[in-house]
């Protein structure tokens, strides 16, 4: 056996016989990715937002003999955002002070243009500061869409009316002003009556091809209005909880902070137990007590994470969830697992080797895993350096191998890929973590 | 003169600004038994250190005869509390390449009367701890043995049990090199003091050579 062996062999004893210890190292990292879980589902959660309504809209508008009803249009809204009616001087002063993220404001005269159907309406919208402002200017351009979609269905009714009236004529009002039309078809018979010339015939031609043009306005506005029309399908696939993105996250996470805790404790132990002298005088180098705490921390996570998956899976199957888990993924999985688990814990190994006490190697895993976690957390398109920082880091790349290992069509790519990734972190938290080994020593 | 079996040339060890151990020149040769004396701080355990190869040195070098073998019973006993007696035994006897790890691991616990017990060797007493301490350093028959205040803690017949098995080594050409603070010790197994103050090694002779020292001094 060789000595890199023996001494893992070593820590899995010392590890079985440390159950308490053992039972933390688990139920900490869930209990985290739970409280992460929480906390996402909180950054989810309504945005506060402002209607400043200056133009006291009433409760319902007849637009084109359609009628809107506002009220039910905001209650729609109030499923995207939490909207609250303020005074325009209350709404500027909860957005400087940040209660409110944004203020829609509906300006005075906006129904009455609405109504004239001869010009846009405007909406004003103010937005703070932040990440979250570019979600909620999402969700009030989804809601301007979402009336436009309805009000074009009111304006084409009210400009297919006008074509009526220009092909049939008759009286109509434009602009809130009565109009007599006289009507191409009520023209054709007035000319039909005159004696007929060149000049007639040719009107009466142009007639004629008006008529067959206008008779197909209908389709043409409705497909102008719509050149694209998204026909929402029903709800399907599986919950937020039992996503292929928490699975992924829950793993890494869990592995994350097994992984630099158990190397970065197990190492500096070493030093507290006194035996790196003893070790290190020809028996074990220390480049093999490295790597024989990257190899523990490998071994544990491959070992945590195919349980955490294999339960993942029963409950997805013994509930019957849409999609199932891919089961026949979970070699590939493990291959990532232990990448994983060796990349990490030659950082906790580096932690260790600085620390050089369990107890201090211990507190400061601690506080080197979360800012890793979070880092990790934050999107790179929001926060570009978090996301330069996180790639050199192996959280972030563990995720991305499992969730492609378990869920991607063609995994191949992204997870060579990444394990390249993790494999050169781990070599090179490594290499660090041998050269500070030697202050073990002192 | 035979050639030594291990040397410090100029060997010494800083500790950041702190010199532990200035430049030393040390022979250690067959059948030696060396005592290493000085008060607290003085440079003795650094100095077993280097020779046993548990520290680098900083300046100079450690010489060891080719295929010497050497055992180092460190001050503080160098084990694993979690691992029992026979457990912490067996996995040394592994690393040291014992040919029959089992029968080496079962020898040392009667030889040194260590309890066979599944219990960590952190719950034992601190002179079983010293015991196992001492153990583990005999494993993979050492020529050369480095003991640091080896029966601090010791009863006396697990002391005369020690002397009699280093006495044996030094009549198989082997030799020891221990630190104390014991005088009786001293004259009764040393044949040669080497003397440390302040990281430097003030004295290298015979012990009738030290005694005389030591009274002119007084």
């Amino acid at each position: 056996m060789t000595r890199i062996a023996l001494l893992l062999r070593k820590d899995l004893l010392v590890l079985r016989r440390s159950p308490l210890l053992l039972g933390i190292l688990l139920a900490y990292p869930l209990a985290i990715a739970i409280l992460v879980g929480l906390v996402a589902s909180y950054g989810s959660s309504k945005a506060r937002v402002a209607l400043v309504d200056e133009d006291n809209l009433p409760p319902t508008v007849v637009l084109g003999g359609k009628r809107f009803d506002i009220e039910r249009t905001i209650r729609q809204v109030s499923d995207n955002v939490k909207l609250v009616r303020l005074s325009p001087d209350d709404a500027a002063r909860q957005l400087r002070t940040g209660r409110v993220v944004a203020v829609v404001t509906v300006p005075p005269g906006f129904v009455a243009t609405l109504r004239g159907m001869v010009k846009s309406p405007q909406l004003e919208l103010e937005l703070s500061r932040g990440t979250i402002s570019s979600r909620v200017e999402q969700q009030v351009q989804a809601l301007v869409f979402s009336l436009n979609s309805q009000l074009q269905r009111a304006y084409i009714q009210s400009n297919l009316r006008y074509v009526t009236l220009i092909l049939e004529g008759g009286d109509g009002s434009f602009l809130g002003r009565p109009i007599d039309v006289l009507g191409i078809e009520r023209a054709e018979a007035l000319l039909r009556e005159q004696p007929q010339t060149a000049r007639t015939r040719q009107l009466l031609e142009f007639l004629g091809d008006a008529r067959l043009a206008l008779a197909n306005t209908d389709d043409a506005l409705r497909s102008t209005a719509h050149p694209i029309e998204l026909v929402r399908a029903p709800l399907r696939g599986r919950t937020w909880v039992l996503s292929a993105e928490v699975q992924a996250y829950a793993l890494a996470l869990t592995i994350t902070f097994l992984a630099l805790l158990l190397a970065a404790g197990s190492l500096a132990a070493e030093r507290d137990e006194n035996v790196v002298g003893r070790l290190a005088r020809g028996l074990v180098g220390l480049g093999e007590l490295v790597w024989a705490k990257v190899a523990l921390a490998a071994t544990v996570a491959l070992g945590v994470g195919l349980a955490i998956a294999v339960a993942f899976g029963v409950i997805i199957e013994v509930g019957a969830i849409t999609g199932g888990e891919p089961w026949r993924r979970l070699p590939l999985l493990a291959a990532g697992l232990v990448l994983a688990g060796g990349a990490v814990g030659a950082l906790g190994a580096l932690v260790g080797a600085l620390a050089r006490e369990a107890r201090s190697a211990s507190v400061v895993a601690l506080l080197v895993v979360m800012p890793i976690v979070f880092l990790g957390l934050i999107p790179a398109e929001i926060v570009p350096v978090a996301g330069w920082v996180s790639n050199a880091l192996p959280f972030v790349h563990s995720v991305r191998f499992f969730s492609s290992a378990l869920f991607d069509l063609s995994p191949w790519r992204e997870v060579v890929r990444q394990g390249l990734w993790l494999a050169a972190l781990g070599a090179i938290f490594g290499v660090l973590a041998r050269l500070g080994a030697r202050r073990l020593l002192v | 003169m035979t050639d030594p079996l291990l040397a410090a040339r100029g060997a010494g060890r800083r500790f950041g600004r702190r010199d532990a151990l200035e430049p030393t020149e040390l022979e250690v040769r067959p059948g030696d038994a060396v005592a290493l004396v000085g008060p607290n701080g003085a440079g003795k355990s650094t100095l077993l250190a280097l020779l046993a190869g548990a520290l680098e040195p900083s300046t100079g070098r450690i010489e060891r005869r080719k295929g010497l073998r050497v055992g180092w019973a460190p001050q503080r006993p160098a084990q694993y509390g979690r691992l029992s007696a026979r457990e912490n035994l067996e996995l040394f006897a592994r690393l040291e390449g014992e040919p029959d790890v089992a029968a080496a691991a079962a020898g040392l616990l009667r030889a040194f009367e260590l309890p066979d017990e599944a219990s960590p060797s952190a719950n034992l007493s601190v002179g079983n701890r010293q015991r196992l301490n001492l153990a583990i350093s005999l494993l993979g028959s050492p020529d050369v043995l480095l003991l640091d205040e080896p029966t601090a803690a010791l009863d006396q017949e697990q002391r005369r049990r020690l002397w009699e098995r280093v006495g044996a080594l030094r009549q198989a050409g082997g030799a020891i090199v221990f630190a104390t603070q014991n005088l009786e010790e001293l004259e009764r197994v040393a044949d040669r003091v080497v003397a440390l103050r302040d990281g430097r090694l003030v004295f290298d002779g015979t012990v009738g050579e030290y005694d005389r020292a030591q009274a002119l001094s007084a």
